[in-house]
């Protein structure tokens, strides 16, 4: 938990319609099963944008990994070399644990589509589901850094957005601070000091942009000066629809590659039809039920 | 398939959307374990409650409810299979019976394995052949889904009391049609009341030629070429024309029976005679009136006559029909609602007199829309006493309520064309022979044309079949209002 300042004063935000592109990445992995010898894992990835009033997407997956003690290295060095991923900073000789391996090959998946995204999209808004907080678990400085530096060299804006936070202020969690102010605002939110190697590559904000209480983390990349940031903001939401403060593409992102349980049993049908592989234990279909909005910042 | 659950006599089967099954059908779930199977009839398919697949339905439609366009790059090409699950289902199958080395019983109390038995479909000629749906007297009444052919025995309408119901034009009177046909066929004799002279033709094919039928279909026009003279005619058969279909009250039946009475002794049994006696009999005046009224409907009806040479028609063509097959047709298509009732009267009180003296042998009677011409009392004696006698009635109609409850209990055979209205269903599910969630389910998604048969005739494993077509003249076209205007 981390104490931070809350602006006093919000940034009311003005709707800007002129078209923008507006671009969202999101993953989603899951463990279908077990088998005797480890885990089955399935990825997948969405690309959704929206352009010219229409959403289109593009799906990556499901891909299913069959994770056990003895290739997870192998599996694990060579994702990273075909996402192209650099060197980690630290623990690099480690690979992860089985337990991690689902959040640990997503997140290979998303900073693979982030930075197609920064690559293709021009003067567009690209958004991220979580923070552009690098140096955590799989997000390397270095790759994130690119990922912002390409972006902004096509005149692209990235925006991370987070529903669940633990930074606080005054003991309230930051998005549960509500003023009697009318949204669509920003709060700006100051004296975020992450433990190192952890890096914010952002500015991070409280947004609200619809009536209810729902808010959100918002972190712009900080290189991006506070003015366009703010220009940014005001471009999403001109150009793209928000329900409960949240933006269409992102949630559609989400949407198209979290997995449902009928997803779940395709796939573990497909895997014991195709690969003989005996499933052992099955996950609950039950609590396959997911809510509308993204992971959030902990879970990638 | 898959076995999946069992309560009561209903089995759950989950099936793929490569198994093609449709309502109506029958699996054959066998366990070689315990060396039997179970007969089953699909009576309903509905998608497999797969779990979380609404969110998934209501995840899939973004804001404004249009669909997002996309691309899909899928290498394990895992896509169909997740449509495969989408698209499973679950078959509400009702256990019809149970097969032990080959021999059929309606036991259901046993439970074949879920995981070792083999569920697989049944023709329908492979279940008749073991229900022994055969028999030397073959009616075809068309084909099956799989393109095989329905075939019952004439032997089993014999003795039975028989529905036809269906909503308006979904082909109950070519039913009706096909089985007195071949009825006859088999040299049995018929007796259509045929309210809309839809029966007229049957003896002409489509294009105008005389078929196999035209010298044993004998058509009977009331006040036309069927008359009845007063000196044929039975005091009881009168008085219950008089009673039944004029509504002549009491005291007026007992004055009329002493003048029946009298004009008999002096065999002056004619219209004019009978006239005359009521003109001068010595009675009430009110009595006198009522009488008159009555005599003058029997008169005005045409349908009597004083020359019994103009009124051998029907008895004449039913011996014939009792000699080589052939079927009465009582046109009742111009006869007024009052005439009807008359001419019915007449002609069933004529059938149970040549019945009781073992003239005839038996009788076939197809009735359509009985409920407008048959007088409440008879609904009990068709099923009892007429029945008795070898009255074996057919009833066809649209309304199904406008048959007594106690008909569609006693009913052997039921022939269902399709129904949408709940109301409709109930009636007819009260049928002994039906059950309600079979006719319920199954009829309601009936094509026109196609019949569900329940009852002896398809040894109570109900069959739906797609009537026949039969070449034979239909009624003059349809009067339209707006035909000749475009
Ligand atoms: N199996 C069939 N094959 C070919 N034609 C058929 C078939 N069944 C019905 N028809 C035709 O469809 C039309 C309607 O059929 P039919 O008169 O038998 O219906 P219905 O149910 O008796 O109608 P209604 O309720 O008006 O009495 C007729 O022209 C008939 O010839
Ligand atoms: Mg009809």
């Amino acid at each position: 938990m981390q104490t931070v300042q809350i602006g006093s004063q919000p940034i009311t935000l003005k709707r800007k319609t002129e078209h923008t592109v507006v671009a969202a990445v999101d993953t989603s992995s899951m463990k279908i099963g077990e088998t005797p010898k480890g885990m089955l894992i399935t990825v997948r990835g969405a690309c959704v944008w929206k352009q010219r009033r229409q959403y289109r997407y593009l799906r990556f997956g499901p891909f299913i990994f069959h994770v056990t003690d003895e290739n997870k290295r192998d599996v694990y060095n060579a994702l990273r070399g075909g996402f192209s991923v650099s060197p980690y900073e630290h623990n690099n000789n480690s690979s992860p644990s089985l337990l991690q391996m689902p959040t640990r090959i997503a997140s290979f998946l998303e900073r693979w589509q982030h930075t197609m995204l920064s690559k293709t999209v021009t003067d567009g808004l690209i958004l991220f589901d979580g923070s552009l907080t690098s140096g955590v678990a799989d997000t390397s400085t270095q790759q994130m850094k690119k990922i912002l530096d390409e972006a902004r060299k096509r005149g692209n804006i990235v925006l991370a957005f987070s529903k669940m936070t633990n930074l606080r202020s005054n003991g309230y969690l930051i998005t549960d601070v509500l003023l009697g102010h009318k949204p669509p605002y920003l709060l700006q939110i100051a004296g975020l000091k992450p433990k190192p190697p952890i890096l914010l590559l952002g500015d991070v904000y409280v947004a609200r942009f619809t009536k209810g209480n729902y808010s959100f983390r918002l972190d712009i990349d900080k290189e991006v000066p506070i003015t366009c940031q703010i220009e940014a903001v005001e471009k999403l939401l001109g150009n793209d629809l928000f329900s409960q403060s949240y933006p269409e593409t992102l949630r559609l992102a989400h949407i198209f590659c979290t997995f449902t349980a009928n997803e779940v049993i395709a796939m573990q049908r497909f895997i014991v039809h195709k690969f003989d592989l005996k499933i052992i234990n099955r996950p609950d279909m039950h609590k396959l039920l997911f809510g509308p909005f993204g992971k959030g910042e902990n879970a990638s | 398939m898959k076995l999946y659950k069992k309560e009561g006599n209903i089995i759950q089967i989950l099936s793929f959307p490569d198994e093609t099954v449709e309502k109506g059908d029958y699996l054959l779930i066998q366990d070689n374990y315990v060396r039997k199977a179970l007969i089953v009839q699909v009576i309903d398919v509905q998608f497999a409650n797969i779990p979380g697949i609404f969110e998934e339905l209501l995840r899939s439609l973004p804001d404004g409810g249009e669909q997002v366009k996309g691309e899909d790059f899928d290498p394990l090409e895992i896509a169909p299979h997740i449509t495969y699950i989408q698209d499973a289902r679950l078959l509400r199958c009702k256990i019809r019976a149970t097969m032990e080395n080959e021999i059929l019983n309606p036991n259901s109390s046993w439970l074949p394995s879920r995981s070792k038995s083999t569920i697989k479909k049944m023709s329908i000629p492979t279940l008749l052949k073991l229900a022994k749906v055969d028999g030397k007297l073959p009616i075809i009444l068309g084909g099956t889904k799989d393109s095989m052919l329905l075939t019952i025995d004439a032997s089993s309408l014999d003795g039975r009391l028989n529905i036809i119901t269906g909503k308006k034009e979904t082909g109950k009177s070519h039913l009706s049609k096909l089985l007195m046909l071949n009825l006859v066929g088999y040299g049995a004799t018929v007796v259509v009341f045929d309210l809309n002279g839809e029966y007229i033709n049957l003896g002409v094919t489509s294009d105008g030629k005389r078929n196999g039928y035209y010298n044993k279909i004998h058509v009977l026009t009331p006040s036309k070429n069927f008359k009845v003279a007063l000196k044929q005619l039975h005091l009881r058969v009168l008085l219950n024309i008089l009673v039944h279909a004029l509504h002549l009250p009491g005291t007026s039946t007992r004055e009329f029976r002493h003048m029946w009475q009298s004009l008999k002794e002096r065999d002056n049994l004619t219209l004019h005679e009978l006239g005359e006696v009521i003109r001068n009999w010595r009675c009430n005046n009110h009595v006198r009136d009522a009488l008159f009224s009555r005599y003058y409907s029997l008169v005005n009806s045409g349908f009597f006559t004083d020359n019994v040479a103009e009124a051998m028609l029907l008895e004449e063509r039913l011996f014939r029909a009792k000699k080589e097959g052939g079927a009465i047709v009582i046109n009742l298509r111009n006869t007024s609602s009052m005439d009807r009732q008359i001419v019915v009267e007449y002609v069933l009180g004529k059938l149970v007199e040549l019945l009781t003296n073992w003239k005839l042998k038996a009788v076939f009677l197809f009735a359509e829309e009985a409920h407008i011409y048959l007088r409440e009392t008879y609904w009990d004696d068709i099923i009892t006493r007429m029945r008795h006698f070898g009255i074996f009635t057919t009833f066809i109609t649209n309304q199904p309520n406008t048959i007594r409850e106690n008909i569609y209990r006693q009913a052997d055979n039921i022939f269902l064309l399709n129904f949408t209205n709940e109301h409709d269903l109930e009636a007819v599910s009260r049928a002994a022979r039906a059950d309600a969630e079979t006719v319920k389910s199954i009829a309601q998604d009936l094509p026109p044309r196609h019949c569900l048969v329940l009852g002896k005739a398809v040894k109570d494993f109900p069959m739906v079949v797609k009537i026949k077509a039969l070449d034979i003249k239909t009624m003059g076209e349809t009067r339209l209002f707006f035909k000749d205007m475009n």
